[in-house]
């Protein structure tokens, strides 16, 4: 098989076991916690990495923002050789118990997003696989990381669908939006990001494992005042270790979930 | 509190953990494999026994049939202190490997129910409290029960308009390759509560999970003839039945062991 068209990577490229940021950006931020790792390929928003982090094959690439690239993405990744994707990214939240800087273990999500409809019908579950969730607790733990487990709610939209005009240009808004954020905080919905729900039922409807985490960098629901203006570069805080601690979680699920295959000697399932 | 309405239980009638079948026939059945049990309440379709398993309180409620009256059951349930729901029924399989007898432990579900989408839109999943997959894997570990894990597609349709399934021939083109594209999504299995189940128990931060014996192939239900005879084709035996209630059982002692360990799953 050649190269994949979008990501340039070709069979022996990748580990099984993949981490999926957002931000090219990243890559290489979280390949460097591995013990070794070497860029892989580089080509529009898809930066892969490839090495071994505490005696573990890892990849990481990243998807760029949005479900359509991160669905190319997934579908090249698996055709080379990935079976197992574990998301990390950021994300606002909808809960009062949940603070900047903690984690979020994704089980699920919402399907807010239009490439994962041109899959499977809305009616099918954006979920994540057991083992996935189950070692990303286990990290959790292990770290002492503070970590909620919930669904998130993955939209094709950063700026539409807030409460108050403001956050769209032009204080472009419609009334459909007004109660969207408090209904999802109902719904005990935990996050907002832009991925989780193709990269789950991908996973889920080719037969592969698949999970995610994000740090919490804002609550959506304060971070547009009474003025309804968003401003995230003003109100979002990356200052600080976040990236440092999802990069360290990401690749302790990975290692987690990768002595467990060897333990139980059976081929990655869902 | 009162009585609830149609369930007819008070706060102290159930445990914080309730078994759920669809068949109300099916609840002493379940309690029978307790060290004790007595009948709680009976009022149309929900029969509620609670007792004792294996040192942990254990309940079962009946929901009847369809998403409707399990949504039902569940609001009053709940009222009266259940906290961890897991269903305890029977299944279709739509997957070759899914043979009739294991059991299917379900993680989330398709949700083609009407009752969910009263309480939240389509796009919110039908999820499983992972905690109780996890024990349920254990629970079918111990048991020695052939089981998968997966996704259910909950259906409030019994005779799917299909080609000699629903009556007078009725068909209609949606339903058609609706049980292959299932079968392509890598979906387990087809019931008839999960769904309303696991998006109920979500959206009120408690939990829920299901599991669900194999009665029959989807596939294969049609006979010759094309014509589908659910009596003369599913097979819920009692050793299939009493596999299903040992395995959920177990799933509640494991449940409650860890939460009295100070893991709340």
């Amino acid at each position: 098989m050649s190269l994949q068209y979008h990501l340039k990577l070709a069979h022996g490229d990748v580990a099984p076991y993949v981490l999926l940021p957002g931000d090219p950006g990243r890559v290489p931020l979280v390949a460097s916690l591995w013990d070794e790792s070497r860029e892989v390929a580089s080509n529009r928003e898809y930066v892969t990495f490839t090495g071994t982090y505490r005696g573990v094959p890892i990849s990481c690439t990243s998807t760029g923002i949005g479900c359509p690239s991160t669905a190319i993405a997934m579908e090249e990744l698996a055709r080379v050789g990935a079976t197992t994707f574990v998301r990390i990214g950021t994300c606002g939240t909808f809960q009062d118990r949940v603070h900047t800087g903690d984690m979020a273990i994704f089980d699920s999500a919402a399907r807010y997003d239009g490439a994962s409809r041109l899959y499977a019908p809305i009616e099918f579950p954006a979920v994540a696989s057991h083992e996935v969730v189950a070692a990303a607790i286990e990290a959790g733990e292990r770290l002492g990381y503070p970590f909620h487990v919930g669904t998130t709610r993955s939209a094709d939209t950063f700026y539409a669908m807030h409460p108050r005009p403001g956050s769209s240009f032009n204080d472009y808004w419609q009334s459909a939006w007004r109660e969207h954020f408090d209904d999802l905080k109902r719904l005990n919905v935990v996050a907002a990001e832009m991925e989780a729900s193709v990269i789950l039922v991908l996973a889920r409807i080719w037969g592969l494992r698949a999970g995610g985490i994000a740090v919490v960098l804002d609550n959506v629901l304060r971070v547009s005042g009474d003025s309804g203006e968003f401003d995230p570069q003003e109100q979002f805080d990356h200052g600080g270790d976040e990236i440092e601690r999802l990069a360290r979680m990401g690749s302790e699920i990975v290692r987690i979930v990768a002595e467990r295959d060897a333990a139980s000697e059976r081929a990655p399932a869902t | 509190m009162s009585t609830q309405y149609h369930v007819k239980l008070a706060p102290g009638d159930v445990a914080p953990y309730v078994l759920l079948p669809g068949d109300p026939g099916r609840v002493p059945v379940v309690a029978s494999h307790w060290d004790e049990a007595r009948e709680v309440s009976r009022n149309r379709e929900y029969v509620t026994y609670t007792g004792t398993y294996r040192g942990a309180s254990i309940s079962c409620t009946s929901t009847g049939i369809g998403a409707p009256s399990t949504a039902i059951a569940l609001e009053e349930l709940a009222r009266v202190g259940a906290t961890t729901f897991v269903r305890i029924g029977t299944c279709g399989s739509l997957q070759e490997q899914v043979r009739i007898g294991d059991v299917a432990i379900f993680d989330s579900a398709a949700r083609y129910d009407g009752a969910s989408q009263l309480y939240a839109p389509i796009e919110f999943p039908a999820v499983a409290d992972h905690g109780v997959v996890s024990a349920a894997i254990q629970a079918a570990h111990g048991q020695g029960v052939t089981h998968h894990v997966g996704t259910t597609f909950s259906t409030d349709v019994f005779y799917t308009p299909q080609e000699g399934v629903a009556f007078g021939g009725y068909q209609q083109s949606w339903a058609r390759e609706v049980y292959e594209d299932a079968r392509r999504q890598n979906i387990l299995a087809a019931e008839m509560e999960s769904s309303v189940l696991m998006v109920l128990t979500r959206i009120w931060g408690l939990r829920g999970g299901a599991m669900a014996v194999v009665a029959d192939d989807v596939f294969a239900s049609v006979d010759e003839t094309g014509a589908f005879d659910a009596e003369a084709t599913f097979d819920v035996g009692a050793a299939q039945m009493e596999r299903l209630a040992r395995v959920g059982s177990e799933t509640v002692r494991l449940l409650s062991e860890r939460d009295a360990a100070g893991r709340t799953g």
